[in-house]
């Protein structure tokens, strides 16, 4: 099932698709189609927007990409995160968590803070 | 759609790119492709899944404008930049055209200003180096005696002068303009991570 709509604002959820993508591949290196994948369980994406993002990570230095033999079939483009790109993600996984948990709390009137503080309210 | 329609479709669209950085993006369709069906789906479902072939195209087509229009700096590649990211309908190319060809009609104006000015200066200091030897040369007023003449070089010389600095100014401002127009354009096309600290360190 999507947890995300898929009528969501488009271009929001590119910003939020490059954060995807990047914290995939700070796990293992991947290929496109992998990616896609795992992040098609959570959220409707467009499977064709992630290549152009993918060029683009590539272009900015924040990824790279090799030719890997697979079993079967042609080798595969793999993509690999490079340190700029884990200094990048880290930097949008804590603006995420900023903004996820900013809105949460405005959603359900409550008042967390970034170290799980809890402070009820109303 | 089946995969040789979608991965021609795409090539057509693509066609504005050099031809080794379209193959690169059509070889990342076609491995998916390749992908996708090695997994039991079939094309027709796989194309469905990707999306409209103009819509990739059309972000691949806008950065790829956007890139060249900073690395070729001219007036014909900013415009085509603004116009292919305003076909991602992420702007109102109304809204932003508009705005951007006053700039242009602006700096245009003050350019050819400041041209006037200089060659305007070097006529006017000429016509009074040669007043005495040709005396009525273009009805210039009546300043009579070596003092008029010297005070007519020195308005000559100041006005050709001010003109070289309103053009160089102009030109540092144009440079700069351009270099917001690339950053604006870019800001747009992704839109979440512009919003700030996008310095690469």
């Amino acid at each position: 099932m999507y947890t995300v709509s898929d009528t969501m604002n488009t271009q929001f959820k590119k910003g939020v698709l490059e954060l995807c993508v990047l914290v995939l591949l700070d796990r293992k290196d991947c290929y496109g189609y992998e990616m896609v994948e795992e992040i098609s369980r959570n959220i409707f994406i467009s499977e064709g927007t992630i290549y152009p993002l993918l060029k683009r990570l590539k272009t900015e230095g924040l990824v790279i990409s090799y030719l890997k033999e697979s079993q079967d079939g042609p080798p595969r483009k793999y993509y690999q995160i490079t340190e700029f790109g884990k200094e990048k993600k880290e930097k949008l996984v804590a603006e995420w968590n900023e903004f996820a948990m900013g809105v949460s709390n405005l959603l359900y009137n409550r008042n967390v803070d970034m170290e799980g503080n809890c402070d009820e309210s109303g | 759609m089946n995969q040789d329609d979608y991965l021609k479709e795409l090539t057509r669209l693509l066609r504005k790119l050099p031809k080794g950085e379209r193959d690169d993006v059509v070889s990342d369709y076609h491995e998916h492709f390749i992908i996708g069906i090695e997994k039991g789906r079939s094309e027709e479902e796989i194309a469905k899944a990707l999306g409209n072939p103009k819509t990739v195209a059309k972000q691949i087509n806008a950065e790829y404008m956007v890139r060249k229009a900073e690395d070729k700096q001219s007036a014909g590649s900013i415009f085509e930049a603004i116009l292919a990211a305003a076909g991602l309908g992420i702007f109102n190319l109304i809204f932003v055209a508009v705005p951007a060809l006053i700039v242009v009609a602006l700096i245009l104006t003050l350019f050819a200003v400041g041209g006037v000015m200089i060659f305007g200066g070097i006529l006017i200091t000429l016509s009074y180096m040669f007043q005495p030897l040709i005396p009525f040369h273009l009805n210039l007023p009546p300043n009579q005696g070596i003092l008029g003449i010297f005070e007519g070089i020195l308005i000559g010389v100041g006005l050709t002068i001010l003109g070289v600095g309103l053009v160089g100014g102009m030109a540092y401002l144009t440079r700069w303009l351009y270099g917001l127009a690339i950053r604006y354009l870019k800001y747009n096309i992704r839109l979440i991570e512009g919003r700030k600290g996008t310095k690469k360190s």
